[in-house]
C-alpha cells in the first residue's frame, strides 16, 4: 500500500474527482446531490413536497410490483398454515364465541352508560371520516417501522389520522401522497402515544421499541406493585389526536421479569396486516340543548329497555328453573307410583290364585265329605247300573247326594 | 462447459446482474436488515455495492447506485438522500482502496470494508439523530454493522464465482 502523505492526498482526490471510463458522474458530484436532497428534506418547501410525493408514488407502485412474487409465496404459506390449524382455530373460536355471547348483554349496558357519561362531560368523539385501505408495502427495517397504504390525499387522507385494525390501534398517518400514504406503526421507536392503564386508571406514555412490542415511559411503579393481574393498555385521548378507549395491547404479569421496563404486547401482529381502517375523530361539537337532551333521553330509553329485557330474561330464567324443578319432582312421584302399581298388581294376582286354590280345596273337601255319606249310593256294583268311581258322573252323583236327586234334577232341567 | 463469455446476450445481462439485484433488494419488501431474529441482521446493499464497485464492472454506475439509495429511502421512509449518501460514500471508499492497492487481497478488502461501513453508519446515525431527530437503536446498528462485516466474506465468495463464470478473469 502507498503510505506517503502526498500519495494519500492524490488517492483521495482521485477517489472523489476521477470519473473513470465507465462512469458518467464523479463521486463528489453525487455526494453533493445527496447532501442537497437531504437539505431539501429538512427545508419545508411545497414544490419539494410535491416532488417527493411524486417520487413516492412511483417507487411505492414499483416496490409493490417487485414484491408480488414474494408476497404470493407468503400468502400461500399462510394459507397452508391456516389450513392445518383450521380445526383447532374452529374449536377455539367456538369456545370464545360462547363466552362472548354471555358477556354481550352486560357489555351493551356498560357501553351505553359510558356513552351517556361521556356526552355529559363533553368528551364524546364521533367518527368524522373512515377510509378502508390496503397495505401496499410492509417493509420492515430495524430502524423504522412503517407501512404504506394505497389511499392518499385524493381519498381524503390527512396527516395524523388513526390507523386501526379491527378495533385495535396500530399507528398513525405520517406522510400523505396523492394516492398513497405512510403509517408510522406503534412499534416504531419514534411513536409516542399517551395511554391509560387499566385496572387502576393510570396515565403513561407508550413508545415503540423497534421490535414487535411497546414500552411504557413515565409510568408509576406503584401500579405494578399493587396489581397482580394483566394490565390492559388503551389510548387516553390526551392531546386530542385519538379518542380515548381504543385498545392497544396488554402488559402480561407472567412475562414481568421485574425489570424497570414494562413491555406492552400489541393485540395486533404488525407483520400480518393486509387491510386497515383509517379514521379521524371529531369532538361532538355544539349540539343544541334540545338535540342533546333528546339524544340522552334516547340513550336512557335504550338503557331502560335493555334493563327491562334483562329483568324479564332473569324472571323467565327463574320461572324456567322452578318449572323444571317441579317437573323433576312430578316425574319422580310418577315413577314411584308406577312401581307401587306394579307391586299391587303382583299382589292381586297372588291373592286371586290363592282364592282359586281355596275354592278348589273347599269343593274337594265337600266332595270327600259327601262321598263318605253318599258314595255307596252312587257306586256301580253287581246289582245296580250306576257310576264308576272317579268319573265325572260319579262326582256329580255324590255332590247331588245320590242318583235320585240327580235324576230329579235332570228331569227338572228337561 | 458452455463458454458463457462468448454469448453476447448472457454477457450483457450478467453485467447488469449486480445492478438489477441491487434494485430488487431496495425495492423488495424482504430485507436482510430485518430478518425477524433478535440479534442477526445485515445490510445486503452495502456488501453488494462495496464488492461490485471495487470490481469496477461495466454496468455498475455511481449514478445508478445513487438512484438506488433514493429508492431505498423512499421505501424505508427515511429522509431522502441519506441512503444515497451512504452508498456513494461506500463507492468513494472502494475507489480510494482501488487507487492505493497494487495487489488485491480479499482479507485486506474485508477489513477495509469494516472501516468503511463503520464510517458510513456513523455518518448516517449522526445525520439522522442530529438533523432529523430520528431515534435509532444504537445497539441494533452495531449488531448490523458487525454481521454485515462478518457475512461479507461469504457473499464475496459467491460474487467471485459469479464474476468468474459470467465476466471472465477476476482481475480483469
Amino acid at each position: 500500500m502507498v503510505t506517503n502523505r502526498d500519495d494519500f492526498v492524490i488517492a483521495i482526490r482521485s477517489a472523489f474527482l476521477k470519473k473513470g471510463t465507465q462512469q458518467r458522474f464523479s463521486l463528489i458530484s453525487l455526494i453533493l446531490v445527496s447532501i442537497f436532497l437531504l437539505a431539501l428534506e429538512k427545508v419545508d418547501f411545497k414544490v419539494i413536497k410535491n416532488l417527493r410525493s411524486g417520487i413516492n408514488e412511483v417507487v411505492y407502485r414499483l416496490s409493490y410490483v417487485v414484491s408480488l412474487p414474494e408476497n404470493l409465496l407468503k400468502t400461500n404459506f399462510q394459507t397452508i398454515s391456516d389450513h392445518f390449524s383450521h380445526y383447532d382455530n374452529y374449536q377455539e373460536m367456538n369456545n370464545e364465541l360462547n363466552e362472548l355471547k354471555s358477556k354481550d348483554l352486560t357489555k351493551k349496558i356498560v357501553e351505553l352508560e359510558n356513552k351517556k357519561l361521556k356526552k355529559l362531560i363533553d368528551d364524546f368523539f364521533i367518527v368524522e371520516n373512515e377510509i378502508f385501505a390496503k397495505v401496499l408495502i410492509d417493509k420492515n427495517s430495524p430502524f423504522l417501522r412503517s407501512i404504506v397504504l394505497n389511499k392518499g390525499s385524493k381519498d381524503n387522507m390527512k396527516l395524523g389520522m388513526a390507523v386501526i385494525d379491527g378495533i385495535y390501534l396500530i399507528g398513525k398517518i405520517v406522510e400523505v401522497n396523492y394516492s398513497t400514504s405512510r403509517v408510522l406503526l406503534l412499534s416504531d421507536l419514534n411513536a409516542k402515544i399517551p395511554v391509560t392503564l387499566e385496572p387502576g386508571d393510570f396515565q403513561a406514555i407508550m413508545s415503540g421499541t423497534g421490535e414487535n412490542n411497546g414500552v411504557l415511559q413515565y409510568s408509576k411503579d406503584t401500579l405494578f406493585k399493587q396489581n397482580e393481574k394483566d394490565i390492559n393498555v388503551y389510548t387516553s385521548g390526551s392531546g386530542g389526536l385519538f379518542k380515548s378507549g381504543i385498545p392497544i395491547g396488554i402488559i402480561k404479569r407472567q412475562n414481568d421479569n421485574s425489570t424497570n421496563q414494562k413491555y406492552v404486547d400489541f393485540y395486533v401482529d404488525f407483520t400480518q396486516l393486509k387491510y386497515v381502517k383509517v379514521t379521524s375523530f371529531l369532538k361532538e361539537g355544539q349540539l343544541t340543548q334540545a338535540k342533546e337532551k333528546a339524544e340522552i333521553d334516547k340513550i336512557d330509553k335504550e338503557i331502560g329497555e335493555i334493563k327491562k329485557d334483562k329483568e324479564n330474561i332473569k324472571i323467565l330464567l327463574e320461572q324456567k328453573k322452578i318449572a323444571s324443578e317441579i317437573r323433576i319432582k312430578i316425574e319422580n312421584e310418577n315413577q314411584e307410583l308406577k312401581k307401587r302399581m306394579i307391586n299391587l298388581t303382583k299382589e292381586l294376582t297372588l291373592a286371586n290364585d290363592k282364592i282359586k286354590k281355596q275354592k278348589i280345596n273347599e269343593e274337594e273337601l265337600k266332595f270327600l265329605e259327601l262321598n263318605l255319606i253318599y258314595g255307596e249310593k252312587c257306586k256301580k256294583n253287581f246289582y245296580n247300573n250306576l257310576y264308576k268311581v272317579g268319573t265325572t258322573e260319579y262326582r256329580a252323583c255324590v255332590l247331588n247326594k245320590g242318583p235320585q236327586r240327580n235324576k230329579k234334577n235332570e228331569i227338572t232341567i228337561q | 462447459m458452455i463458454d458463457l463469455n462468448n454469448n453476447f446476450l448472457i454477457k450483457n445481462l450478467s453485467s447488469w446482474g449486480p445492478m438489477i439485484i441491487l434494485f430488487i433488494s431496495v425495492l423488495n419488501e424482504f430485507d436482510f436488515n430485518y430478518l425477524g431474529f433478535n440479534f442477526f441482521s445485515f445490510n445486503f446493499s452495502y456488501i453488494l455495492i462495496f464488492f461490485w464497485s471495487l470490481k469496477k464492472i461495466t454496468h455498475f454506475g455511481y449514478g445508478m447506485v445513487c438512484v438506488a439509495g433514493v429508492i431505498n429511502d423512499v421505501v424505508l421512509g427515511l429522509p431522502i438522500g441519506i441512503s444515497s449518501l451512504c452508498f456513494v460514500l461506500l463507492c468513494v471508499a472502494t475507489s480510494y482502496l482501488r487507487s492505493i492497492t497494487l495487489r488485491p487481497n480479499i482479507i485486506k478488502d474485508w477489513f477495509f470494508f469494516l472501516v468503511s461501513i463503520s464510517l458510513v453508519n456513523t455518518i448516517s446515525y449522526l445525520i439522522l439523530s442530529v438533523f432529523f431527530s430520528i431515534n435509532l437503536n444504537y445497539f441494533d446498528l452495531v449488531i448490523n454493522t458487525t454481521f454485515t462485516f462478518t457475512v461479507y466474506f461469504i457473499f464475496a465468495y459467491f460474487f467471485n464465482i459469479y464474476h468468474k463464470i459470467f465476466m471472465g478473469n477476476l482481475n480483469a
